[in-house]
């Protein structure tokens, strides 16, 4: 008997948020169990992630990154797919060719 | 000016006389300007600068913050006609960064669309205004949902056109044909014209103001466009089929014949004639 830890009201945006987190976990349930760990886990990073550093505001990012996960969960759910994974790019400082 | 320069060919030519060798015996005959008076022409135009100001729209997906009008400078002298030059030029020499959609740079394949000066048409059609008439403004296709600087998303459009099922379809069994062409006349086939030139670049449907309100009900100019193409292609027997699937207060009955569809397409096809004909063959019982 405390205080709620999870908001009372939401969004409609937030709303879209959390169903569009909840289709991918429950596309990761239906391949094989080490992908759906890893998908789990990419899943899972890039969300919270995404909810520190965006603005809440920013009406116009988090759309946009709505669609583009959208799309990635239609990809997400057909069979032939079987698994995400993600790899870091660092930008290193090269230098230009002396000649 | 030229006739100028060939008096004055004319006039050197027969100062410099008899004396002169074989060639300028030539040159009387062809009027040519000497090679002095050649570089001079050059000169003159070398030294003038025709600056023009493009404001374009930029948003970067990676850093958001508000999408901006960013302003670049060109030389129209050093630049081609057509706006994708232009852009281009921004993009190899001023801002790498820039992003639009290009391929055929001949206006056949539909990628540069986008809206210039208020107008929707192809970059590589499009001839740059004249610098009097002040900065261009080149911003993408409208009420698009914008993926990064001009390049819209397109899935939405491209969905509806295939909701209209663009393929001939028919009842009878192929066997029929003994193998040969479904036969069709010249007279049936000149019934497709100014439908097939179609070429998907979204300027008709993202003018429409009824689009703008109801993208995801309303097919849209292009996709009612290639739906009567079907309809009125005389080997298609599926008819009747099409057009009930059309018949729908949203998906055909949004057209309330404002034909911006008409102005700004690029190919300078008609959609809005091509809707008001599904319109009237509904009509009949």
């Amino acid at each position: 008997m405390g205080p709620s830890s999870a908001p009372r009201r939401l969004s409609g945006m937030q709303k879209q948020v959390l169903s569009l987190y909840r289709g991918f976990l429950r596309a990761a349930r239906t391949k094989s169990a080490e992908d759906r760990q890893r998908i789990e886990s990419i899943v899972s990073i890039e969300f919270r992630r995404n909810a520190k550093e965006v603005d809440r505001k920013n009406f116009l990012y988090i759309e946009y990154l709505l669609r583009r996960g959208k799309k990635q969960l239609d990809q997400l759910r057909s069979p032939d797919i079987v698994g995400l994974s993600a790899t870091n790019v660092s930008f290193s400082q090269t230098k230009a060719p002396t000649h | 000016m030229v006739t100028g320069l060939i008096r004055r060919a004319i006039a050197s030519a027969a100062s410099s006389g008899s004396t002169a060798a074989a060639s300028f015996r030539y040159v009387c005959v062809r009027a040519m300007a000497s090679e002095a008076q050649a570089q001079q022409v050059d000169l003159k135009a070398r030294d003038k600068t025709d600056i023009k100001t493009f404001s374009i729209y930029r948003w970067n997906p990676d850093n958001p913050k508000k999408p901006e009008l960013k302003e670049y400078e060109i030389d129209l002298k050093e630049c081609g006609p057509m706006v994708l030059d232009a852009l281009i030029k921004i993009k190899n020499e001023m801002d790498p960064t820039l992003t639009f959609r290009r391929s055929c740079r001949e206006g056949i394949c539909g990628s540069c669309a986008m809206n210039i000066d208020g107008c929707n048409g192809l970059a590589c059609l499009t001839k740059i205004a004249p610098s009097e008439a002040g900065a261009s403004m080149i911003t993408p296709l409208p009420h698009m949902f914008v993926i990064k600087d001009l390049v819209v998303d397109m899935t939405n459009f491209y969905n509806q056109y295939k909701s209209i099922e663009p393929w001939l379809k028919r009842k009878t069994p192929a066997a029929e044909l003994d193998g040969k062409e479904i036969k069709q006349s010249k007279k049936d086939r000149s019934k497709l014209d100014g439908m097939y030139e179609c070429i998907l670049c979204a300027c008709c449907s993202t003018s429409c103001p009824s689009y703008w309100w109801n993208p995801e009900s309303y097919l849209g100019p292009a996709a009612l466009l290639h739906a009567n193409r079907w309809i009125s292609d005389s080997r298609d027997e599926y008819t009747k089929e099409r057009l009930d699937a059309v018949n729908d207060e949203f998906k055909l009955y949004r057209c309330h014949t404002i034909l911006n569809c008409a102005r700004a397409c690029p190919k300078g096809l008609n959609p809005g004639k091509q809707i008001q004909h599904i319109k009237q063959l509904q009509l009949k019982p």
